[in-house]
């Protein structure tokens, strides 16, 4: 809990602070607002590469995240994703492309990374949906807190550990189902499952 | 079973990055074409930004961007990076441009497979196209372990529903089902086999979603 409430309100209400740093970014080239993302999301890029094994390499993947951040940021389209995340997705794809390469040779990789996993906003064609984007993080933002220990701690593990289902629930020594329906449940609450079902 | 569209479940699974390679592949070729899915994703993805400012602070150096600065520095200004080149598509990268050009196995009557599993170095699923020639029936048959698969050419029909090109379908082995290819194109899948196949007879030697 050390940081929901701090997240600024925005004046422009649908881009927050970040995103508009980001911006300058991409389109200025602005070493101070780089600098300033560097401060907020460097920590918790190198806390995201601790939790999940990659201790010894926190440094190297806080860098390379910023370098891939400092060359994407032309492209980057705050109607598309907020800052957070789109960098949140930068740090996933870097942690991914990192472990990839120590198990194996370039020359074993016909497919990329971003072949398979996706960053907003790249190599889409449709229209822009930015509201039901942006309000989306607000609002998961805002419900995160209501939800019970239990949820918040699975989620942790399958997000900052990179945990599958199966060993969060070797891990906490419960039943994959009790895992599965924690996720379900605040999934729902967080409204990321609107009908499964009928979809 | 899931049938159509991923399941909240596996969409978030790929959002966190725990998704293998092959199962992966899978999802983001549905993505592509599944407007309704990738906003769900966008929101996960969300999830995953709010859980790591959520997480315990830790400090980074000012030499440490000072490093990342002469980083950025030393590459090329070029507007190479700046422009988006049209990229190609995993798919056409590990299959080519004609799927139906491919090296296939004929294995009984209207059924062939093509094994691409080395295509996933270090992977521990298999990987195996299929293709049921047009208007083409494969017996009945369930399925062993789970299996998910993303018809990536014409359609196929069982007796729960229609699936079209892009449509996502996982089986396990309650789902009995006897596929028939519709339409006028063959029906070309891609299936992920989570545990290895174990062959004991003439069918089982055959695959699914269409037979094993």
């Amino acid at each position: 809990m050390t940081t929901l409430d701090q997240k600024p309100a925005s004046s422009e209400g649908r881009k927050d602070p970040w995103s508009q740093m980001l911006q300058k970014v991409g389109k200025n080239q602005d070493r101070e607002a780089y600098h300033a993302l560097f401060e907020h999301f460097g920590p918790q890029i190198k806390y995201y590469a601790m939790a999940n094994g990659l201790a010894s390499h926190a440094e190297e993947l806080v860098q390379e995240v910023f370098v891939s951040i400092w060359r994407r940021s032309c492209l980057y389209d705050w109607r598309k994703a907020a800052a957070s995340t789109w960098i949140f997705t930068i740090a996933r794809n870097q942690r991914i492309d990192m472990l990839r390469k120590m198990q194996r040779t370039s020359a074993e990789m016909p497919v990329e990374t971003e072949d398979l996993w996706q960053i907003p906003g790249d190599n889409e064609n449709e229209p822009v949906t930015s509201l039901h984007r942006l309000m989306s993080e607000r609002r998961i933002r805002a419900s995160l807190s209501h939800l019970p220990e239990e949820q918040i701690t699975v989620i942790a593990k399958v997000y900052m550990e990179n945990k599958s289902h199966q060993m969060v629930a070797d891990e906490l020594n419960i039943p994959l189902g009790t895992v599965k329906s924690r996720v379900r449940l605040a999934l729902n609450k967080l409204k990321v499952i609107l009908q499964d079902q009928n979809v | 079973m899931t049938r159509h569209h991923p399941d909240s479940l596996s969409l978030m699974e790929y959002s966190a990055g725990n998704l293998s390679e092959p199962h992966a592949l899978c999802i983001r070729l549905h993505l592509d074409k599944c407007s309704h899915c990738r906003s769900r994703v966008d929101t996960l993805d969300s999830l995953g930004a709010v859980m790591m400012e959520h997480q315990p602070k830790v400090s980074v150096s000012e030499s440490m961007f000072d490093s990342i600065l002469s980083k950025i520095d030393s590459e090329p200004t070029d507007e190479a990076v700046a422009t988006p080149t049209p990229r190609v598509g995993a798919l056409q990268k590990l299959l080519g441009e004609d799927l139906n050009s491919l090296p296939w196995k004929r294995q009984l009557g209207d059924v062939s497979v093509l094994d691409i599993t080395d295509r996933f170095p270090g992977q521990k699923e298999q990987v195996v196209l299929q293709k049921l020639a047009a208007g083409g029936k494969a017996p009945a048959h369930t399925h062993r372990g789970e299996e998910t698969t993303i018809v990536l050419q014409g359609a196929f029909a069982d007796q729960k529903g229609v699936f079209n090109q892009w449509d996502f379908v996982v089986l396990n082995d309650e789902d009995e089902h006897k596929p028939v290819a519709v339409g006028c194109e063959d029906c070309i899948t891609l299936s992920v086999l989570s545990a290895p196949v174990k062959l004991t007879g003439t069918f089982t030697r055959m695959l699914n979603p269409f037979i094993r």
